[in-house]
């Protein structure tokens, strides 16, 4: 199995092999692997000191941040207060100063009392509780060997986590789902006790001895869940769970939450009370032995067992999950769910090469809750083009306060100056667009984002401020607020975002300027200059050390394009910015561009109504094929072009550069697809197979171009087709590909 | 007097925007923004553990 090794992060600790309570669900003593018997009752202090070191050891090696070290069982608290006392000091000394150590227990809670939780307080640890459910449910499994119920005392240490002192500790009630129980009244009586957190465990099961199904449906598991989830939306949700919060978060495109859903690598192992190390321990349902692995403490480093074959099966993602899982399309919602409900003992192939015994199930419960979700969460800019901009806007503006959070020290006074000024532009109306409109330019986007970029910290400070000053005179100017802002420079120029080039100096230079908005421009001098020194400045005017971006008109709509072929920041792209352009070639190029409107406008009105206003500014680049478009690194709006393009070029890159433009767009504020490039798939129009970002983006452009040359659009249904089963597909990915099927 | 000629890029969004000085970036929310533009951080999920026999 290759790929680098996955450090473990979680570590179940068997603080005590026995247990107080005789449930008969429990995989430790219920189900096929008997090794309990033969295991010490409790943990010795060598297997506690050398899982200590051996933990510090793992997380110094692979520089972890952090590690989980859940206390379990058995019943954990029948170690003891002593005992468990000596695992906490051994473990967080071990941890000084090496990882954060974040200490768990999971107990039946029977033997819950303030002297257990001074101690917990004392060294951090929190404390989950296994609860089925209200008195009923709980009894169904829940019971002592002699019959009697756990129900009250489980009650009462419940209670005790509840109080202000202890309140901190309370970790969440774990519950077994039983179809038996009344879904609604489980929910009610485990939300009642106000747990943070909870979450719901199938019945560990295998295809060997699959789970009871009283009504024979094969999803009565998640019509059980589902019944669960709705009760839980109805009420506004009351507390997370874990089960819905993995679903939740894969349909959206992030990683599962839980080893029991998704694909996310399963970083856990469990040491056993004799220092034996073993793979999750669920796997005990599965056959005897079946979480052995064979290593110890005493003998072996974790990333031993790391590297054992088992452990590493369930960190493969994809690859670790059967054929059939593999193709199916809730595969990242569902991982093909725990692993040993995929265990049989007969057949072909690997006992655990199979989808779950609960396969049915997990299908239902993600569909069923992506049906009840995906209205509420699907990212409104898929299909609002406003909502698109504001969306767009939103980053930006949340990049420059993180601009603001980050620059620190190296920033200084000058930002501080700046950045209060910017407040204060805020403040008015027209200040706030005028802001807003400069913050909307394609290249502050790419200004923010190479601002941020580690490498800068060093050198690029100061241009930083030069250029956050540079936009808020820009701001001003657009605004026509009657307020002065300095603008620093070097180089002898400052470039006004959106409006043009100022020459202040000679190239050498450094100084700074003052503008402020007039009647008809802005006015500006040099700092420490004379009042002679002063002039205005109609910014749609060339003029003495004004060189102002020339606009494109597009014949028909009043938006227009930018020809921006000054600003430093248009060099984002993969291929180079083109020096500025004189007034011939310019003028060339903006004659070509109007006809290539017109030229789609003619075939496609609806196109050009769509791009008006939302592609803004054309910079050309060198190099880049005539008929081809390039999107970069900026915010939305910017397309870069081949100046000596023709017009029909320059119709066909337009156009297709729009969809692309419009499709990165999406993706900085949405989240269309996961897992992209774990699954290839083919074009219609080619041979090669493609990631599914690939085949979007060629279809998504395909469907524009289809105004010119029907051509394009043979295989697009069918690229639609395959682009709708696959598995990347999030919620927001699915409202674009219905919008895509009402287009053609 | 504005810039009449420029064209305005975009419709400024109507809702009220947060002011720069009150943005928080550090809430999941603004965290899930930022991820999308830079290399998402690999840091676990802090709150539960994947355990499924525990929380």
């Amino acid at each position: 199995m290759t790929g680098p090794l996955v450090p473990f992060r979680e570590i179940v600790l068997k603080v005590h092999s026995r247990c107080d309570l005789a449930c008969d669900h429990c995989y430790v003593y219920e189900h096929a692997d008997q090794s309990w018997r033969t295991r010490p009752k409790a943990i010795s202090d060598d297997v506690i000191f050398r899982t200590a070191q051996r933990l510090a050891e793992h997380a110094k090696t692979h520089a972890l941040p952090s590690v989980s070290v859940i206390l379990h069982g058995g019943e954990p608290l029948l170690a003891g207060p002593a005992r468990l006392r000596r695992v906490c000091e051994e473990l967080t000394s071990a941890f000084e100063g090496v990882a954060e150590l974040d200490l768990r227990i999971h107990t039946n809670g029977l033997q819950l009392s303030p002297r257990y939780l001074d101690l917990f307080d004392e060294f951090g640890v929190r404390v989950g509780i296994s609860l089925d459910g209200d008195r009923a449910a709980n009894d169904r499994h829940r019971r002592y060997a002699d019959g009697r119920s756990s129900h009250p005392l489980v009650l009462k240490a419940v209670e005790l986590l509840r109080q202000e002192r202890y309140r901190h500790l309370y970790l969440g009630l774990l519950c077994t789902v039983d179809i038996e129980n009344d879904p609604r009244a489980v929910l009610d009586a485990l939300a009642e006790l106000d747990p943070p957190l909870i979450d719901f465990l199938l019945p560990h099961a295998t295809w060997d001895d699959p789970p009871p199904r009283p009504g024979g449906s094969p999803t009565a598991y998640a019509d059980w869940l589902l019944t669960v989830f709705d009760h839980w939306q109805e009420r506004g949700r009351p507390v997370p769970v874990r089960l819905f919060s993995s679903v939740l978060s894969t349909l959206g495109g992030g990683p599962s939450l839980t080893e029991s859903l998704g694909l996310a690598p399963t970083d856990l192992v469990v040491v056993e009370t004799d220092g034996q190390l073993e793979q999750v321990d669920s796997l005990k349902s599965a056959y005897e032995g079946a979480a052995a692995t064979g290593f110890d403490v005493f003998t072996h480093a974790f990333d031993e067992v790391a590297a054992h074959p088992g452990v590493r099966a369930r960190q493969l993602g994809l690859a670790g999950v059967s054929e059939t899982c593999r193709q199916c399309p809730v595969v990242r919602s569902c991982g093909g769910g725990l692993y040993t409900h995929r265990y049989r003992s007969t057949g072909p192939s690997d006992a655990f090469d199979n989808p779950s015994v609960y396969c049915a199930d997990l299908a239902a419960l993600v569909r069923g809750i992506e049906a009840r979700t995906a209205t509420a969460l699907a990212a409104p800019a898929v299909t609002g083009p406003v909502e698109l901009v504001a969306a767009q806007q939103d980053l930006t503006r949340t990049l420059l306060a993180l601009l603001n959070a980050d620059i620190g020290q190296r920033g200084g006074e000058q930002w501080e100056a700046a950045w209060e000024l910017a407040a204060g532009i805020e403040a008015s109306e027209e200040g706030a667009r005028g802001l807003n409109e400069v913050l909307a330019h394609p290249y502050t986007r790419t200004w923010l984002l190479d601002a941020m970029e580690p490498v800068r910290e060093r050198s690029g400070a100061v241009d930083v401020v030069h250029r956050m000053s540079a936009c808020l005179a820009s701001a001003v100017v657009r605004a026509g607020l009657d307020l002065f802002v300095r603008v620093p420079f070097s180089g002898g120029r400052i470039f006004l975002p959106g409006l043009g080039e100022l020459r202040m100096a000679d190239e050498g230079e450094s100084g700074a300027a003052l503008l402020i908005a007039t009647e008809d421009g802005f006015l500006v001098r040099r700092e420490g200059g004379d009042a002679a020194e002063r002039r205005i400045v109609r910014p749609d005017a060339a003029g003495p050390g004004w060189r102002p971006l020339r606009r494109i008109p597009t014949p028909g709509s009043a938006a227009g394009f930018v020809l921006d072929d000054l600003d430093p920041y248009r060099d984002c792209f993969s291929l180079p910015a083109a020096g500025a352009l004189d007034e011939r070639a310019a003028a060339g190029l903006a004659a070509r561009i109007g006809e290539a409107w017109t030229l789609i406008g003619t075939k496609a009105p609806g196109r050009t109504e769509e791009m008006a206003g939302r592609l803004t500014t054309l910079t050309p680049l060198t190099g880049l094929p005539p008929a081809e478009p390039a999107v970069g690194r900026h915010g939305y709006g910017a397309l870069g072009i081949a100046p000596d393009a023709s017009s029909e070029q320059l119709a066909s890159a337009l156009l297709r550069g729009f969809r692309r433009a419009e499709l990165q767009a999406l993706r900085d504020v949405t989240d269309l697809y996961a897992a992209d490039g774990s699954w290839e798939h083919r074009m219609p129009w080619q041979e090669e197979t493609v990631p599914f970002s690939r085949l979007l983006t060629d279809t998504y452009e395909r469907m524009a171009l289809g105004v010119f040359d029907r051509r394009y659009l043979e295989g697009v249904p069918q690229a639609l087709d395959a682009l709708e089963g696959a598995a990347e597909l999030t919620i927001d990915g699915k409202q674009l590909l219905h919008r895509m099927r009402k287009e053609i | 007097m504005k810039i009449s000629e420029s064209p305005r890029p975009f419709a400024v969004a109507k809702k009220e925007s947060v002011p720069l000085s009150k943005i928080d970036t550090r809430t999941a929310e603004a965290t899930r923004k930022l991820g999308r533009v830079f290399a998402a951080s690999t840091d676990r999920h802090s709150m539960a553990s994947t355990f499924s026999s525990a929380l």
